[in-house]
């Protein structure tokens, strides 16, 4: 194995030709360093730093991987396109920020995957590192490449890039993986026999031994090639969050990055059953942390790190059940010291108000609400069981407490929209901006604010949506104008639309099948980059890869699936069932809701009910 | 209490810019667990101000900052704790109670004391870099295009150029002393010596700062630099 470092001086001439050198100097406090250890493991994270360094499940991996006593595990993130083009130029390699080292001088390089977009930039890091990007034309010579993350409920679009795919939680696999990668080491094992030993891991999907079929260009069915190999490999959950580790020490950065503040993650999974949302489906069930863990956890967070900030991160803390009981007690506990706490999301509901006066005592963050659609029969059909009562009473009593902002968050495009469903998003508007102007201007603040955030829906795998067409593009830019039109007149109002041109991708990659890996190899090649920053997204160079490839977008993007045709991501077992997705499916048709899961099962992990329901 | 302090910044925080530092700054004394005032209202922030800025890229050998707490706490406690608390890059030379009466550091500044290392794109004679050095330090003018708000000017920085001097050259490098004013007003930038320097000798080049002292006046207890 080569252990070569990237000299200072090299490294030097490359930081002068960037214009953001303090994305790859590493140092940070908190920084890992390691003297002697056998086994390395590069994180990786296919943005750039200040992105991937907000990444708390990247936090988490960091701490639990290097807590393993001889593994040393270092971070890399996707070079910016001119640290990129330094590099091609010098013809050196990307580099970890600890030690400075190339990619393949590690043993297993994990990337990862949040989000479809940055696919291209999982080639970019391989490329500069001089890793092959399929699979199968890397032997035992190169480092293991593994992915995880929530995209991978989806592996098949980029699974012939890597040798084994991490399904679900990683605390205990991606621990378990190394152990297994180690021993194979020492006994020099060949890596077809590594990769056997690793599909018997809980939650691994060696995409290798499963071979898609297609008939008239269209997938039917997966071959399996090794009869040892799991038939579904089943995501993986951690049964004990509150046992299970956390981030340690965590990294305080030399440069603002997104999420600049420590996070205590209250509970992983959401109870509600947001019929459009992914995350919803695939980190079920709901597990939670106790509040006198979460309250040691931020005391601890906030000594070594010197933040100012706390989130309470879920994905619905407030449906967390001892909110009422925290939150007092971690304002309290938190001002003390002039930390602010945050909500990264509210439930609208009657007890909102004293929290949120709790809130202001500190400092006052922006206020967000997601109805996510403008009328009560589109609410049901997501079943997002917010009513406008709730909302309106929730935003009144945030504009009492003094807030003068509100951002609103809706998607358009969603099944069975009509435009009575957009006008809808502009009539909530004007109630919101009503709630605010029918205070007594004594009792109300300055330069009001109603924020109206408008994305466009993807239709995503493991949803009750996922038979769905995407809205064309032009049907979107035509909703947009209505409600463009439709806000006019509404005090305050200002409105935010997400661009559709990258939605449209996002929705191919979402549901796509292994044939789009050549496509993103091709689109890679002719430059493609950054695909979620507008500016560097090149919709011309990804038509003609998906042309040089025989396949188009609409085909991925606004096909309606038929109910029992065979899915892609079939292969893989994200633990809820497909019969429940349809029955949700034929409820949403129905607009009728299903209702939060605390309050009775609603059967989601069918027969495996009882393994991992009630843990 | 008010505490005044200098801190370096080397080579491997040399890339963070100002604001960098000042949130690095405020970490680092919540990690210290010091006794800080803040500032009352909604938003309640550490009274925390510095003399000047240093531009992104730059080292330094002593950037000088006050900070007020609401306890007593040797100055030297206060220097240990936060060098204990600080990243690599960073550390505290200096720290002393300020006596009630000094004024502000911002308003007390005076000059700053600049190493400059030119490294030119082709061979140049060192006498012409000598020449050129004592051109500038003439009695005429020296003109720069400066960045303005309103686009980019023509000015003279002759006053604002208190000495300047070449300490070591070779025909690739030169290593140039300059001490230039600085007040909250504004001041020499080292960009635009160089940048005229550049200019007399119809050649183009980069170069690296280093501040090795800030001046200033109103206080035996700080650099003075004249």
């Amino acid at each position: 194995m080569r252990k070569e470092t990237l000299d200072p001086v090299v490294l030097d001439k490359l930081l002068s030709r960037v214009e953001k050198p303090a994305r790859y100097i590493g140092n940070e406090w908190n920084m890992i360093s390691k003297k002697s250890f056998d086994f390395r493991f590069a994180l990786c994270f296919p943005d750039v730093y200040e992105i991937g360094m907000s990444h708390q499940g990247s936090r988490i991996l960091y701490h639990v991987l290097n807590a393993m006593e001889g593994v040393y595990c270092e971070r890399c993130y996707a070079p910016w396109t001119d640290m990129e083009r330094a590099l091609t130029e010098a013809g050196e390699r990307l580099f970890t920020l600890e030690t400075k080292s190339p990619l393949a001088d590690f043993d297993v390089v994990g990337f990862s995957l949040l989000y479809e977009m940055c696919y291209t930039n999982v080639l970019t890091m391989l490329k500069l590192s001089g890793i092959p990007f399929l699979a199968a034309d890397r032997d035992e010579s190169y480092p293991l490449i593994v992915a995880g993350g929530p995209c991978t409920c989806n592996p098949e679009p980029i699974a012939d890039l890597f040798d084994a795919i991490l399904l679900g939680d990683g605390e205990e696999m991606d621990c378990e993986l190394v152990e297994t990668v180690r021993a194979a080491k020492r006994e020099g094992l060949d890596k077809p026999s590594l990769l056997k030993r690793l599909s018997e891991i809980e939650g691994v999907y060696v995409p290798s031994f499963y071979r898609p079929v297609y008939e008239d260009g269209r997938y039917v069915c997966t071959e399996r090639l090794w009869e040892g190999a799991p038939a579904h490999p089943k995501r993986r959950i951690v049964r004990d969050l509150d046992a299970t580790p956390y981030v340690g020490n965590q990294l305080v950065p030399h440069i603002q990055i997104v999420h600049d503040r420590v996070a205590v993650e209250v509970m992983r999974g959401c109870s509600r059953g947001c019929r459009f949302c992914q995350a919803g489906y695939i980190y079920r069930p709901v597990r939670e942390r106790r509040k006198e863990t979460l309250l040691s956890q931020a005391r601890e967070l906030v000594r070594c790190t010197g933040y100012d900030e706390v989130s309470l991160l879920s994905l619905s803390t407030g449906d967390y059940s001892e909110l009422h009981e925290l939150l007092p007690r971690i304002i309290d506990d938190m001002s003390e010291q002039k930390v602010s706490v945050s909500l990264p999301s509210l439930r609208i509901d009657s007890l909102l108000k004293d929290d949120l006066e709790k809130m202001q005592t500190v400092r006052k963050g922006g206020l967000t609400f997601a109805p996510e659609a403008g009328t009560q029969r589109m609410r049901d059909v997501i079943n997002k069981n917010v009513t406008e009562e709730d909302l309106l009473r929730a935003v009144t009593d945030a504009f009492t407490a003094g807030w003068c902002g509100v951002k609103l968050y809706f998607m358009i495009g969603l099944p069975t929209e009509t435009d009575e469903d957009i006008v809808g998003i502009a009539e909530l508007a004007r109630k919101v901006s009503g709630c605010f102007y029918r205070l007594p201007k004594e009792k109300r603040g300055a330069g009001f604010r109603v924020t109206v955030s408008v994305s466009t829906f993807v239709p995503k795998p493991w949803t009750a949506f996922q038979w769905c067409p995407q809205n064309t593009q032009e049907e979107i830019r035509r909703k947009q104008q209505l409600l463009k039109t439709a806000l006019k007149g509404v005090r305050g109002a200002e409105l935010h639309c997400h661009p559709s041109v990258l939605s449209v991708l996002e929705a191919v990659f979402s549901r796509g099948d292994r044939r789009l890996t050549n496509v993103l190899i091709n689109a890679f090649e002719r430059g493609c980059r950054f695909d979620s920053w507008a500016e560097h997204f090149k919709p011309d160079e990804w038509a003609e890869a998906f042309a040089a490839n025989g396949l188009t977008m609409d085909e991925y993007a606004y096909r309606e699936r038929d109910l029992d045709e065979p899915l892609p991501w079939e292969t893989v077992d994200v633990l809820t069932t497909v019969a429940y997705l349809k029955r949700e499916w034929k409820r949403a048709t129905e607009a009728r809701t299903t209702k939060d899961c605390r309050e009775g099962c609603n059967g989601c992990f069918g027969e495996r009910c009882e393994d991992y329901c009630r843990i | 209490m008010r505490i005044i302090a200098a801190f370096e910044k080397t080579k491997e925080l040399s890339y963070t810019s100002h604001l960098d530092v000042q949130r690095t700054l405020q970490r680092t004394f919540r990690r210290a667990a010091l006794p800080l005032a803040y500032s009352k209202g909604f938003n309640p922030h550490p009274k925390l101000s510095f003399a000047t800025a240093l531009a992104t890229g730059y080292t330094s050998a002593g950037e000088w900052f006050e900070v007020e707490l609401d306890q007593d706490l040797e100055p030297t406690a206060f220097k240990d704790r936060v060098n204990a608390a600080l990243p690599n890059g960073m550390r505290i030379v200096e720290s002393f109670e300020a006596d009630d009466g000094i004024d502000t550091l911002s308003k007390l500044i005076r000059a700053a004391h600049y190493e400059l290392t030119v490294h030119f794109d082709t061979p140049v004679s060192p006498d012409a870099v000598f020449e050129a050095v004592r051109s500038i330090m003439g009695p005429d003018p020296v003109i720069v295009e400066k960045k303005t708000k309103s686009g980019v000017r023509p000015a003279d920085i002759r006053p604002d150029i208190l000495e300047a001097s070449v300490k070591e050259c070779s025909d690739s490098t030169a290593i140039i002393d300059v001490v230039g004013s600085l007040t909250a007003a504004g001041g020499l930038r080292a960009e635009t010596f160089v940048r005229a320097l550049l200019d007399r000798l119809h050649l183009n080049g980069y170069f690296t700062a280093h501040r090795i002292s800030l001046g200033f006046e109103g206080s035996d207890r700080l650099p003075r630099l004249s």
